[in-house]
């Protein structure tokens, strides 16, 4: 005990060292910051190692070893459009009959406008509002089903053409045995983690591309509505008076309705086999953030006789845009080309005002 | 960390009283008659309190000290122990606010658990009781759909039209002596099929059919669901608070004067003839708001209505009269149910519509049986109204002859 302080005086300073010492080591423990954990950090420096969704902590890896990689490219007030990819591979050798067991997860995340050509444009739209999507919480203009989703930013982050910049998620897990592959999930913890993931990229890419506004997006309410279940065995989809189908092609169907809001709504028609094949996707979109996601493509004139508004009816995809209440609404269907869906359209376009109680939209609609 | 300092003050003290002069070796001389005139063991603390081992006691004493407390604060025990009511959801003001600034409230409740082999979810209650008498029952249970269950009744007091939604897409309705509130779907996912939904309600004990709802008690009661509900969610592991409904909430209803003609504010709905449209006691009462219900409470009389008509929108409340509508009464059917179906009877009738947003229930329920040509009368009318005005129709119904 050589050099110990001797002094009252001393020995007060060494006692007071040693409590602050043990504070600050419960502190850094409690919090898990240095040098109990270096936390590795993805997408520019958006997301933080473990801190909450599956695929960002060790659960990821859990039944085997297994590594998570990041790439990006990199976004700056020059550099407006940017992707980032987290992956995620885990292989487990003790599976039961001896085969190799693994799953590979991808994350990827886009930072950018939507797509420039009206076709692809519907697609990419409809794959993020459509389906099982739910609206973000907090009125934040975006939808996500817990697996993807879209957040579509402020108009400062317009590109020069005008489109708006989004944030895209979309994770997709695969899981191998043997030589055969199963579909898995990948982890990102549901609809708000979801949501929250996105709204921090938002914040981070933003400010690299210097459009961040005063105050970052946040989210505080929990997703207070979810999607109903798939329905086989109907007549009439999405309980929508018009898009009956016969017994005999219904067979084979099921129908997924989406939510069903003043902002947003969705109905889908598929085939029940493991492809769950399209028979149609129909989508109204009233949210003036996102309705702005539809500008330049649904052209100058109404899309057919008896429908108010403007529209195309184009191969693969139909979509009509009209002022309800005050507001735009803008409504889409989505089929294969060689089937004839103009009656389900407009059946789901009537069905969509007279729910909403502005002046119908397409032929026959009735008003309030 | 003042338990901790003030510790070591007392350590200082006794040992300034017992060692004046720090020589750093043994003054046996000193010790006390009673005990033993020998060299203690190192392990004695004794011998630990003086010379070199002191510092580093102390410094293990504190650290000891510092832990237990941290430890008592993480876990709410000791000075730290906190006085939170209803399941550590309310503090004491939050309690003090339902009972007009009283602090003398007694809290009692039972925890809220699941029975694992039932499926009637998790249930618990929490009961306020004021020493003047007054007092608050809280409790968290999944309503009932089931044959036996309570969802009626429940659907009697908590879907009254003195309740006002508390909007902005909640599941859930305030009046100033009643509220409930149901846990996000974000939270643990959409009720089953067949289920009700998990929520926790409030009840002043009073029923009360006053014109006046008292906007600011109502306030307060949605505001207090709301605590319960993000508590609840805290400790079920789900993010996310929910802000309080109280700036958004439409004005509370009010007794209205009816047309002739227009039972409840709704054209062309009336009695059947020799019938007087003209209520007996009192002028209908409303629910304002769109919301998961629409409620409209005539001539009330003796705190109930003779006479409900009322409109569940929400799919997650409608399950709650799905039982009746298959089980009780004359069916009333329509072309491969595509449109829904429902029962009529002397006193009640009702009718599930299937609308793009889900089930949709439109129910008419008299006091008694004695005019079922009313429940006849008004059904299909009421029906076809309603469903039109929230974009389910045109909906038209053949009663059974």
């Amino acid at each position: 005990m050589k050099g110990f302080p001797r002094t009252r005086r001393g020995l007060a300073v060494a006692g007071a060292l040693t409590v602050l010492l043990a504070a600050a080591g419960v502190g850094t423990w409690a919090t898990d910051t240095w040098p109990f954990e270096a936390k590795d950090r993805y997408c520019w420096g958006a997301w933080e190692e473990d801190s909450g969704p599956e695929f960002l902590g060790d659960e990821a890896f859990a039944g085997g070893e297994g590594s998570r990689t990041a790439t990006e490219t990199a976004l700056g007030p020059r550099r407006t459009t940017g992707r980032c990819t987290v992956a995620i591979h885990t292989t487990d050798d003790d599976d039961y009959d001896g085969s190799r067991a693994s799953e590979d997860t991808r994350v990827v995340v886009d930072y950018g406008p939507a797509p420039r050509g009206a076709a692809r444009r519907m697609e990419w739209i409809n794959d993020y509002l459509g389906g099982r999507a739910v609206p973000l919480p907090d009125g934040l203009p975006g939808a996500t089903d817990g697996g993807h989703g879209l957040l579509v930013l402020p108009k400062r982050c317009d590109t020069r053409d005008g489109r708006p910049t989004a944030v895209t998620l979309d994770a997709t897990a695969t899981s191998y045995s043997g030589d055969r592959s199963y579909p898995g999930t990948a982890g990102l913890g549901g609809s708000r983690s979801a949501a929250e993931l996105m709204v921090s990229i938002a914040n981070r890419a933003m400010e690299k591309t210097g459009c961040a506004p005063a105050k970052p997006l946040s989210i505080t309410s929990p997703v207070i509505n979810l999607p109903e279940d798939r329905e086989t065995y109907f007549e009439r989809a999405c309980r929508i008076r018009g898009m009956e189908f016969d017994q005999e092609s219904a067979r084979d169907l099921a129908y997924q309705v989406g939510t069903v809001g003043r902002n947003l709504q969705s109905c889908s028609v598929s085939t029940t086999g493991r492809d769950e094949a399209r028979i149609f996707d129909a989508l109204m979109v009233s949210e003036p953030r996102l309705s702005v996601l539809f500008d330049g493509t649904t052209g100058t004139k109404a899309a057919a006789h008896g429908w108010r508004g403007t529209g195309v009816f184009a191969d693969g995809y139909k979509v009509v845009r009209a002022d309800c209440a005050g507001r735009p609404m803008t409504l889409l269907m989505l089929s294969p080309s060689q089937r004839e869906n103009t009656p389900y359209f407009t059946a789901f376009t009537n069905a969509v005002t007279g729910r909403v109680g502005c002046a119908p939209v397409a032929p026959g609609g009735s008003d309030r | 960390m003042t338990d901790t300092e003030r510790t070591e003050h007392t350590d200082d003290n006794d040992r300034n009283d017992t060692e004046r002069k720090d020589t750093g070796r043994e003054p046996a001389a000193d010790l006390p008659s009673w005990l033993p005139k020998q060299r203690q063991p190192w392990w004695h603390w004794r011998r630990l309190t003086r010379g070199r081992w002191r510092p580093a006691l102390a410094a293990a004493v504190a650290g000891a000290l510092l832990g237990g407390t941290g430890v008592a604060w993480q876990t709410g025990a000791g000075p730290f122990a906190d006085s939170r009511a209803c399941w550590g959801a309310l503090d004491t003001d939050d309690v003090a606010e339902l009972f007009h600034g009283h602090t003398d409230i007694d809290a009692s409740d039972t925890p809220i658990t699941s029975d694992r082999i039932g499926s009637d979810g998790s249930t618990g209650t929490c009961v306020l009781k004021s020493p003047r008498g007054a007092q608050v029952t809280i409790r968290a249970h999944q309503l009932d759909p089931r044959f036996g269950g309570a969802a009626d009744q429940w659907a009697d007091e908590f879907l009254s039209a003195r309740m006002t939604p508390m909007g902005g897409g909640l599941l859930g309705m305030a009046s100033d002596t009643r509220a409930w509130l149901a846990v996000p779907d974000g939270c643990f996912g959409r009720p089953p099929r067949n289920d009700g939904p998990q929520v926790i309600d409030i009840d002043t004990g009073w029923t009360d059919y006053e014109d006046r709802v008292d906007t600011a008690e109502r306030d307060l009661l949605a505001r207090t669901a709301v605590r319960l509900i993000n508590h609840r969610m805290a400790d079920l592991g789900c993010k996310g608070t929910l802000a309080d409904p109280g700036d958004r909430m439409p004005d509370p209803p009010r007794f209205q004067a009816e047309k002739p003609g227009a039972i409840c504010g709704i054209e062309g709905l009336s009695l059947p003839k020799g019938r007087h449209d003209v209520y007996e006691h009192e002028p209908p009462l409303m629910t304002r708001g769109g919301g998961p219900v629409r409620t409209c409470d005539r001539d009330v009389l003796f705190d109930h209505p003779s006479l409900r008509l009322m409109t569940v929108e929400d799919p997650r409340l409608s399950v709650l009269y799905q039982r009746l509508s298959l089980e009780n009464g004359e069916r009333i059917t329509t072309p491969g149910d595509r449109d829904g179906y429902g029962f009529i009877g002397p006193d009640f009738g009702l009718f599930q519509a299937k609308c793009q947003t889900g089930e949709v229930t439109f129910l008419v329920r008299a006091d008694d049986g004695r005019h079922p040509d009313d429940i006849r009368k008004l059904l299909p009318r009421y029906a076809a109204a309603e469903a039109d005005r929230i974009g389910c129709g045109p909906l038209r119904i053949k009663l059974p002859a």
